[in-house]
């Protein structure tokens, strides 16, 4: 016992007093901010307004589209993400001035001729040309400089499909009031039905379940790569012998894991409370403007499963590196055999998506006791559908075993590998290795 | 502790990896409180079995036993081990280091930074106790090594080539530990290929070639067994008479001195008689024991 713990201690206080550590806990917060803050101010710069010139040969739509490109994108619906981009986008990237041309006893050919003479001049960014069987073919041209540029050209094409839509309607003889009736978005509310009765769920604790998969995700992209680095240190620097005579190689895997972890929990409890003082601060200035955020009812036993799910999920994952670093010479090598370890994570990450639509089914059953896929789908199961208490046990239990199996087939790899200097265990000669010994 | 109890024997231990045998049905006992020297060539076998001693490969066949038993964890914290292939944490202060070594065999925490002190003293790197490691010269990072295996104060110490790379004043230093070491009544086993070295410190001595021992005993058994067959020669003249292969076996020259191994069925008096009739001046003419290192060669040679 005083020797485990004499490896926890040598882990963290060596890792935590590092520069590394201290850079990276100030650092990375400060990196994230600095990309969400940038792309927004980059978005946020003003261009000037395009000209552009239509030549509307319906004699009806000109003032439609003016209409349609000036309105905010209000009638679109809320949630809609791509619309509200283009509604951003309008009010930076994308504004229009436009301008109507009239052919007036002028071939389309002439006026054209003219208009791209102007463009060539560049009194004129572009030109619409709506012919007259628009309205029931819905085809027309937007001639401009820079075809290359999407927001704006995207921007124009859903100015001109509401602006059709509205004079289609007209045309069809439907009033005002219908038609704004028509295009009256929805609103939809899950309702999430529990044992206490109904309650309604904004979709928060979806969010958190994706939350804690996803600082999961993190921090084992982060660490994963520390731990093997600490298994592949002793052999790097040959105190590996040393420890050896002194040491049973399961006590040292076992004290590097845990010491590198606690050093993974420091940081990610310096950036929680950042956070989270961060998120108090902005809920209460929010709550002076009059806006209250909600936190969702979960039950306290729930946060302890999250909790308990968290760990199970980051020890299983470190574990797995530590076995690749039980196999490794070097740190760089481990890193290229460590790759079926993240794609691993990634499918895991990415199976709340089929266990969130039917939590109870006998996939989502297999994926929640399988250790590997079990944090992520049993969270989003405890928070869709509670599974029964035996279900949860079980999948603890497994987890939690399969990180102790793994680690003492890592530490018997590392004892016979660890003589075998400057070479790297293929997968037959690790499974021989962790045999004999 | 009794003059004539086992610390560590040996029996019928076999180990080979893969076609590859290192160590071939090898027995030895090492004797409390004496140095025991296992010497031989590269790749003789001397860290296969060092390392199946401290338990870090465990041998195909035969037993081990520390201390009259067999290894267990426990024994950990009696036995100190340098291994050939060592190092340090590079990023690690000196003092954090050893602190670290001295825990991890369960040395009370009291006793640690006294420990810590003296050892630093008696190496001579006091002044470096706060510095990092990778900041320290390859010698004084050996000097380290050689703290950490013994600053648990362990009653087996076993030394795998400690003196390879340092200098001749370190290599003093580091042997006139050991044999302090050795009065406190502590064990020590060590593996050399210097043979200078074994000859001035060990008592007993293994020699190992080709994974199979090819002799154990007292350092003065081996010496004895050969005889006074060796000769120091100082003259001037007579060159043609060392390298007569009738008398001699093997000349090595010095700056001003020759030693000459006489031939079986040769005696030296023969060979006086010659150099003086060849009309060599002679400065010295003494009779000596074989060097260890002479017996060695002999030794491999004739088991080859």
């Amino acid at each position: 016992m005083r020797k485990l713990l004499a490896v926890v201690k040598r882990e963290y206080i060596q890792r935590v007093r590092s520069k590394m550590f201290i850079v990276l806990t100030v650092l990375l917060p400060t990196a994230i901010s600095l990309f969400g803050i940038v792309p927004a101010l980059v978005l946020s710069i003003r261009t000037p307004p395009l000209r552009v010139a239509v030549i509307d040969q319906t004699g009806k739509m000109y003032v439609q589209l003016r209409q349609s490109l000036n309105r905010d994108s209000s009638d679109d619906a809320p949630s809609d993400n791509v619309n509200q981009l283009r509604g951003f986008s309008r009010r930076g990237l994308g504004s229009f001035v436009l301008e109507e041309v009239t052919l007036s006893n002028q071939s389309l050919e002439q006026v054209r001729a003219n208009l791209d003479q102007r463009l060539r001049v560049r009194e004129l960014d572009g030109y619409l040309i709506l012919p007259p069987d628009f309205l029931s073919e819905g085809k027309a041209e937007f001639f401009n400089r820079n075809p290359g540029d999407i927001v704006s050209q995207g921007t124009m094409q859903s100015a001109l499909n509401r602006a059709s839509r509205e004079q289609r309607l007209i045309e069809a003889k439907v009033d005002d009031k219908t038609r704004k009736q028509l295009f009256k978005p929805i609103e939809l509310v899950g309702v999430r039905v529990g044992a206490t009765g109904q309650e309604r769920d904004s979709g928060a604790t979806f969010a958190l379940v994706f939350g804690i998969g996803f600082v999961m995700y993190l921090s084992i992209l982060m660490y994963g790569q520390i731990v093997l680095g600490a298994v592949v240190e002793e052999k790097e620097t040959r105190i590996a012998e040393i420890l050896f005579s002194s040491i049973r190689p399961f006590t040292l895997m076992l004290g590097k894991l845990v010491g590198v972890s606690l050093v993974a929990l420091t940081q990610l409890a310096i950036w929680g409370l950042a956070f989270s003082a961060f998120a108090l601060y902005g809920v209460n200035l929010l709550a002076s403007r009059g806006i209250t955020i909600r936190v969702p009812g979960i039950p306290l036993l729930h946060y302890i499963y999250f909790g308990l799910f968290f760990l199970l999920g980051y020890f299983i994952y470190a574990t797995a590196y530590a076995l690749v670093g039980s196999m490794v010479t070097t740190a760089q090598e481990g890193g290229q055999l460590a790759m079926p370890i993240i794609l691993l994570l990634v499918v895991s990450f990415y199976l709340f998506l089929p266990v969130g639509r039917s939590p109870d089914s006998p996939f989502a059953f297999w994926v929640s006791i399988i250790p590997f896929s079990a944090p992520v789908a049993m969270v989003v199961r405890i928070v869709t559908q509670t599974p029964p208490f035996w279900q949860i046990a079980l999948s603890l239990f497994i987890g939690f075993s399969s990180v102790l199996l793994i680690m003492w087939i890592a530490s018997r790899i590392y004892r016979v590998g660890m003589l075998m200097y400057g070479k790297r265990a293929s997968i037959p000669e690790a499974i021989r290795w962790a045999r004999q010994s | 502790m009794a003059a004539n109890e086992v610390t560590v024997s040996l029996n019928g231990v076999s180990k080979s990896f893969g076609e590859f045998t290192a160590v071939k049905k090898l027995s030895l006992s090492v004797r409390a409180g004496r140095v025991f020297g296992l010497l031989g060539p590269n790749g003789a076998g001397k860290t296969t079995t060092i390392r199946m001693i401290v338990n870090i490969t465990a041998p195909d066949s035969g037993n081990i036993l520390l201390f009259g038993r067999k290894f267990d964890a426990r024994l950990q914290d009696r036995i100190g081990y340098l291994p050939e292939e060592r190092g340090l944490y590079r990023r690690m202060r000196i003092s954090d280091q050893l602190r670290f070594f001295a825990e991890i065999r369960n040395v009370r925490g009291k006793l640690i930074e006294s420990k810590i002190d003296e050892w630093l003293a008696r190496v001579k790197l006091s002044e470096w106790k706060h510095k990092r490691s990778m900041e320290l010269s390859k010698g004084m990072q050996q000097k380290i090594q050689f703290i950490t295996s013994v600053i648990h104060d362990p009653d087996l110490l076993i030394l795998d080539e400690p003196f390879s790379g340092l200098d001749p004043i370190n290599v003093e230093l580091l042997k006139d530990i050991v044999l302090d070491l050795k009065r406190a009544g502590k064990t020590i086993i060590f593996s050399t290929h210097q043979m200078e070295i074994a000859e001035k410190i060990c008592d007993d001595i293994c020699l190992l070639n080709r994974s199979q021992k090819i002799f154990e005993g007292t350092l003065r058994e081996i010496k004895s067994s050969f005889g006074r067959n060796a000769v120091a020669v100082r003259c001037e003249g007579g060159d043609g008479v060392l390298d007569d292969p009738v008398l001699v076996s093997k000349v090595v020259r010095h700056a001003d001195e020759a030693q000459a191994l006489l031939a079986a069925g040769a005696d030296a008096q023969t060979l006086l008689k010659r150099l003086i009739d060849s009309g060599a001046v002679i400065g010295k003419f003494e009779m000596m024991e074989p060097s260890l290192n002479d017996i060695f060669i002999t030794k491999v040679t004739e088991a080859a």
